[in-house]
């Protein structure tokens, strides 16, 4: 975790007001859009105080944590993550209430990053997860391999198991039912993953697509004219299946923004696609996934041939030298790589990126064997260990 | 009259909406709402 919170934000209103000559207001929530007179209606510090007109409007409203409706959940001592000010108040939480049994609900991005966390405070964690391995994003073989991660730095985890109620006494949250059981609680965080904020949008009469993501047009566009969505709370098309999609990833959010702010400066760009290429470290495991695994492949009936192995991060001789498993997914037809995932030591992660371009690219799996990768014994061995699996599945598709 | 340009959402995306639209046309008044306490952060 990072100590000081002010280090982490990029730029402050002052720096946006005084370098680029751009108004922002904060704590200034947006209630209403008129979408005939084109003016907006604002709630300053919680006053409803005025109607600001525009030419263009872009809707950024981002996401919201998902929170069940399960009875107590408003109790003390529960937390939905999404942003940096949840962890702030979490931490706080901690040092005043000193709680001893956190539970995290969630085996994803969000739940791992905050077992870990936890962990390293002191307390004693439990991730509690319904499907048989924690990262959804990643086939269940791979994920099996952060599941042993997480369980070296002491995390207990509970998975196949789902939520049956919690258990709140003044106010305050104290145990978990599950459906094998139950466990104490007084500090349960919620990594259940996150919805679009398109309550306004909707309102307003903006159509929504995929799990009520905005929809937009490849321009940013939404169906009503000068209003256009970018981010978390819009959708994004499938590079690979070329299907409208849902993914709230900060890379995705910025290049939108991007492709919008030009194009309603005139400019006609297409924003691509994405391959919800995503990385992430737990403990000293580094994970990382592009593109389809198996089990979106075959949910786009996509014939599909998929090969996993296991190799070095670098020389052997290396003292820092750690193991890395590749797994690749390709059409059994074409030979397109279609997506991959990667789980290993330092220097793991990011070759995903070669995944990604790859994919992007529409490369077969053999065009991913030839590719001239960089090469010396301090980074890597001879076959780069992307191109130790695209060898592997070559041959399993040539056969 | 100059443009106006509103954006709904202080973080990321809608900044950088923000911030492309002002840099290709700096006559437009680009104003930004958030509902938060903070801007644009790296997460």
């Amino acid at each position: 975790m990072v100590d000081d919170r002010d280090t982490l934000i990029a730029r402050t209103p002052e720096q946006f007001r005084r370098k680029l000559d751009i108004e922002v207001q904060v704590e200034h929530e947006v209630i209403d859009i008129d979408v005939k007179s084109q003016r907006i209606a604002i709630r300053a510090h919680g006053i409803p105080n005025s109607w600001e007109p525009y030419d263009d409007l872009v809707i950024a409203t981002g996401s919201a944590p998902i929170v069940p409706a399960w009875d107590g959940i408003a109790a003390d001592g529960i937390f939905a993550v999404k942003t940096l000010l949840d962890g702030a108040r979490i931490r706080h939480y901690i040092d005043a209430k000193k709680p001893r049994h956190a539970v995290v609900v969630g085996g994803g991005y969000i739940g791992l990053e905050m077992a870990e966390n936890l962990r390293q405070v002191g307390l004693e964690t439990t991730l509690i997860e319904q499907l048989p391995e924690v990262m959804a994003s990643l086939d269940p073989d791979m994920g099996a391999l952060v599941s042993q991660g997480l369980r070296e730095l002491g995390v207990r985890l509970n998975l196949e198991q789902s939520v049956a109620g919690l258990e709140v006494s003044g106010g305050r949250i104290r145990a978990i039912h599950t459906d094998s059981g139950s466990l104490p609680c007084d500090l349960l965080i919620l990594g259940l993953g996150v919805r679009p904020a398109s309550e306004l949008a909707r309102h307003a009469g903006v159509a929504l697509g995929v799990k009520d993501a905005i929809r937009v047009d490849p321009y940013l566009r939404t169906s009503i004219p000068s209003i256009w969505a970018v981010g978390d709370v819009a959708e994004s098309t499938n590079l690979i299946t070329g299907q409208p999609g849902y993914v709230a990833l900060a890379t995705v959010a910025n290049k939108q923004g991007r492709i919008a702010g030009l194009n309603l400066s005139g400019a006609s760009i297409p924003f691509a696609g994405v391959l919800g290429t995503a990385i992430t470290r737990v403990g000293a495991l580094e994970i990382a996934r592009t593109g389809l695994n198996l089990t979106e492949a075959k949910a786009v009936q996509r014939d599909v041939v998929d090969m996993r192995i296991q190799s070095e991060t670098k020389l052997g001789y290396f003292p820092d030298v750690a193991p890395i498993t590749v797994k690749l997914v390709a059409d059994r037809k074409s030979h397109q790589l279609l997506g991959g995932q990667i789980v290993g030591g330092s220097g793991s992660g990011k070759r995903i990126d070669t995944i990604a371009v790859a994919a992007t690219a529409r490369m077969t799996v053999h065009d991913l064997v030839d590719l001239d990768l960089a090469y010396a014994p301090p980074f890597s061995d001879v076959w780069d260990p992307v191109q130790v699996a695209a060898r592997a599945l070559s041959s399993k598709l040539m056969r | 009259m100059e443009k106006r340009l509103l954006i709904i959402g202080g973080d990321g995306a809608g900044m950088t909406a923000a911030s492309q639209a002002k840099r290709r046309d700096p006559k437009r008044v680009v104003r930004a709402f958030e509902k938060g306490p903070v801007t644009s952060y790296s997460a």
